[in-house]
């Protein structure tokens, strides 16, 4: 769990089963966004013009939900805010995912995180939710719904409840 | 007590700040996450934020910043980098 100590410094706390879960959700989420780039990048020249995102919104619901469409009324000016935005996006999800995986990878049981590598964390892990979430098919009718048998559904309530410790250690 | 001239306020927003972003809501983001990002982000105090996530959660949407299209567009992007659900479009 992440918690606020003196001078706002901010601590994370995990024993071995959960930075093993940890770092294996998050190298599954690497892959998801890996993968997803592969798709789009095909043309050199608009890569470096840094105009490569597709246009078109993902048929993977997770990827959907990590990358929505910009506009909901108007499918061409969606298009365009994908295409110069998408990218970027993208990076910075890898970005934050990798702050938060070389924290997992040298591992000594506890850590102080930066003011940076915590919301690195906080979008990380809002991001791992969004994916798991949209996958378990969470909806508004939670707790009536909860298959409290499927093994998704504890790994999503832990990380519901490190997310929120981290938003109590920024507020 | 004096009503607020809510005619001249609406027609002052819809002349100067013509685009806004909508936050939707999603079963998903946490309600303190969300009221997390509208004050990281935008700068609003804790009641406001509050409120805009209590609108987003109970009507599903919200407007959480209006103003030119490539501001709003700067707002959605950011939005989805935080992964909450956002669109912008034409105040009418």
């Amino acid at each position: 769990m992440f918690k606020s100590g003196l001078g706002g410094k901010i601590t994370l706390k995990l024993d071995d089963a959960e930075q093993g879960v940890l770092s294996q959700l998050f190298e599954q989420m690497a892959e998801l966004l890996n993968d997803s780039e592969i798709e789009t990048s095909s043309d050199p020249l608009a890569k470096m013009l840094n105009m490569s995102g597709s246009t078109q919104i993902s048929d993977d619901p997770a990827l959907a939900r990590l990358f929505p469409d910009g506009y909901s009324d108007d499918e061409h000016a969606s298009a365009d805010f994908r295409r110069f935005t998408e990218q970027d996006l993208r990076a910075q999800k890898i970005t934050a995912l990798a702050t938060v995986r070389t924290t997992l990878d040298s591992w000594t049981g506890k850590s102080t995180v930066s003011s940076q590598q915590a919301q690195d964390w906080l979008k990380a892990l809002n991001d791992l939710r969004l994916v798991l979430g949209t996958r378990l098919e969470i909806s508004d009718e939670v707790e009536t719904d909860f298959d409290l048998d499927e093994p998704g559904i504890h790994l999503y309530n832990y990380l519901t409840y490190l997310q929120g410790t981290l938003i109590d250690s920024l507020t | 007590m004096t009503a607020m001239p809510i005619e001249d306020v609406a027609i002052d927003v819809s002349t100067d700040r013509p685009w806004i972003t909508l936050v939707w809501n999603d079963p998903i983001n946490l309600m303190t996450y969300v009221t997390y990002v509208f004050q990281t982000y935008f700068g609003y105090d804790k009641p406001k934020a509050e409120l805009l996530m209590l609108d987003v959660h109970e009507k599903g949407r919200a407007v959480v910043s209006s103003g030119t299209r490539e501001e709003m567009e700067r707002d959605v992007a950011a939005m989805h980098s935080y992964g909450l659900w956002a669109t912008l479009q034409k105040d009418d």
